[in-house]
């Protein structure tokens, strides 16, 4: 293989442009990943920021059924796993699930510790912070959101339940939604993308195989037929039909081919003269 | 010992009499040296795929990515340092190629193994090695499969031509004349 023109051409073009396609493709598919996940966080966010407006008011006059009732709506939409919400406690006190209810959440679950991994918790999360990905009890693949429930004027000045204005964080609340579309959307692409990438090797290669083909390989045979013609047989004709410096190569090999006949002749006519002298 | 001594001082001697004998045991010498340099590329290879098993491992023997990020502040963004890897793969290959059209002698296969290495630190420390080590495999796999390729069809074109050499040496008892390279 290594021995021929084709095999010594086609190996390091196959090398560089295969591996190249496949950084590129696992850099381009783990940014576009990061963009995607990224995006569903942000959407989860947005989500959990709705349902915290829509219990507020529920919360400010402290109505447990129109709490309950708005969580139970909102986990019958479609791809929300769960909706929790949390006192400062750790205890739940809203949820989808009403076997949840009054159970206390260990502080160092997954969810949980990103605050309290130190003595003082945290009070303030980035968006990316506060998502967590776990796969449920279903086998369902969640994002869940933990999202911090503040304090503010209206809560601690309320008439109904009072929490000092010292209190930064009044509870928490966990929505965990499925990633199963994000994760259907992020198999789709990478397909797209392997398809892509296999296409575009296979017309590089063919294109460098039919490239080379036309422009050195059938030439070179042509000019090794006429070089093993010329050999068998003793008329030698001018070269025809050679591209490029091949031409050239031909053309210089045929004149001195035909001076080597021309010399060949001349010694033979020579020893013959000398012979008939000899007669004579 | 002393026997095998005074034996190659002998055999010293008498290839520096006879000039024949002398270039005969240069063009030899050369052509070991040439076989033994051919299998560079692949030291370089098994030694990045070791590193790649140890990143793919995770570098357990590190200290976690945030201990190292505590003490030394925060390493590049994941998609700086896959712009730096694109652009450092594109680079070495055009190199490689240039390098191989040119016939250079260029034993540069292990640094790559070093760069490659620093690759995987840096992700490993921006806490994004498994979603990028297989670009950095791609990338180390290419190149050093690139440099293998180039520095072996040196070797091996040189070994022929070395060969070419000795059988003109036997032939005649001198070397042949070199032939300008048409290239320059």
């Amino acid at each position: 293989m290594f021995d021929k023109i084709a095999g010594r051409a086609l190996v390091p073009v196959g090398i560089v442009v295969t591996g190249f396609l496949v950084v590129c493709f696992v850099l381009l598919h783990s940014a576009i990943k990061n963009v995607v996940i990224r995006d569903s966080v942000g959407h989860a966010n947005n989500l959990a920021g709705i349902v915290l407006k829509s219990t507020r008011y529920a919360m400010l006059k402290s109505d447990r059924e129109l709490n309950s009732t708005i969580i139970r709506n909102i986990s019958e939409q479609d791809g929300v796993q769960h909706v929790r919400i949390f006192n400062k406690k750790g205890i739940v006190a809203f949820s989808s699930k009403p076997e949840e209810v009054n159970r206390q959440v260990d502080k160092k679950a997954e969810g949980c510790v990103v605050c309290h991994e130190k003595a003082a918790p945290m009070t303030s999360l980035g968006n990316m912070q506060k998502a967590r990905t776990f796969k449920n009890g279903a086998g369902t693949e969640v994002i869940a959101i933990t999202a911090p429930i503040y304090n503010e004027p209206e809560c601690a000045n309320a008439a109904c339940h009072v929490h000092p204005a010292s209190q930064k964080i009044l509870g928490t609340l966990d929505i965990g939604l499925s990633r199963e579309a994000t994760l259907h959307a992020l198999a789709s692409i990478r397909a797209q993308m392997i398809i892509f990438s296999v296409l575009t090797l296979v017309l590089t290669i063919a294109g460098v195989i039919a490239l080379l083909k036309m422009i050195v390989l059938v030439p070179m045979q042509k000019l090794q037929e006429y070089t093993e013609r010329s050999e068998r047989n003793s008329t030698l004709s001018q070269p025809t039909d050679l591209p490029y410096e091949l031409d050239k190569i031909a053309k210089s090999y045929y004149f001195i081919r035909k001076k080597l006949t021309d010399v060949e002749r001349q010694s033979v006519k020579t020893a013959d003269s000398a012979a008939a002298c000899e007669k004579k | 010992m002393e026997q095998a001594d005074n034996n190659e001082r002998e055999a010293v001697n008498e290839a520096a009499s006879d000039p024949r004998e002398s270039l005969r045991r240069g063009l030899t010498e050369e052509i070991k040296r040439l076989r033994r340099f051919s299998n560079r590329g692949l030291w370089a290879l098994s030694l990045f795929l070791m590193v790649s098993t140890i990143a793919w491992r995770d570098f357990w023997f590190l200290p976690s990515a945030a201990t190292i990020v505590a003490s030394l502040g925060a390493p590049p963004t994941p998609q700086i340092i896959s712009l730096v890897l694109i652009l450092y793969t594109f680079s070495a290959i055009i190199l490689s190629l240039s390098r191989m059209m040119a016939g250079l002698r260029h034993s540069s296969s292990f640094c790559h193994v070093g760069y490659l290495l620093v690759f995987y630190l840096f992700y490993y420390f921006a806490e994004a090695l498994p979603d990028n080590y297989w670009a950095v495999f791609g990338a180390g796999f290419t190149i050093l499969c690139m440099e293998s390729y180039r520095i072996w069809t040196f070797c091996n074109d040189n070994i022929l031509k070395k060969h070419e050499q000795l059988a003109f040496l036997e032939r005649t008892g001198r070397l042949p004349v070199e032939e300008p390279d048409v290239s320059d």
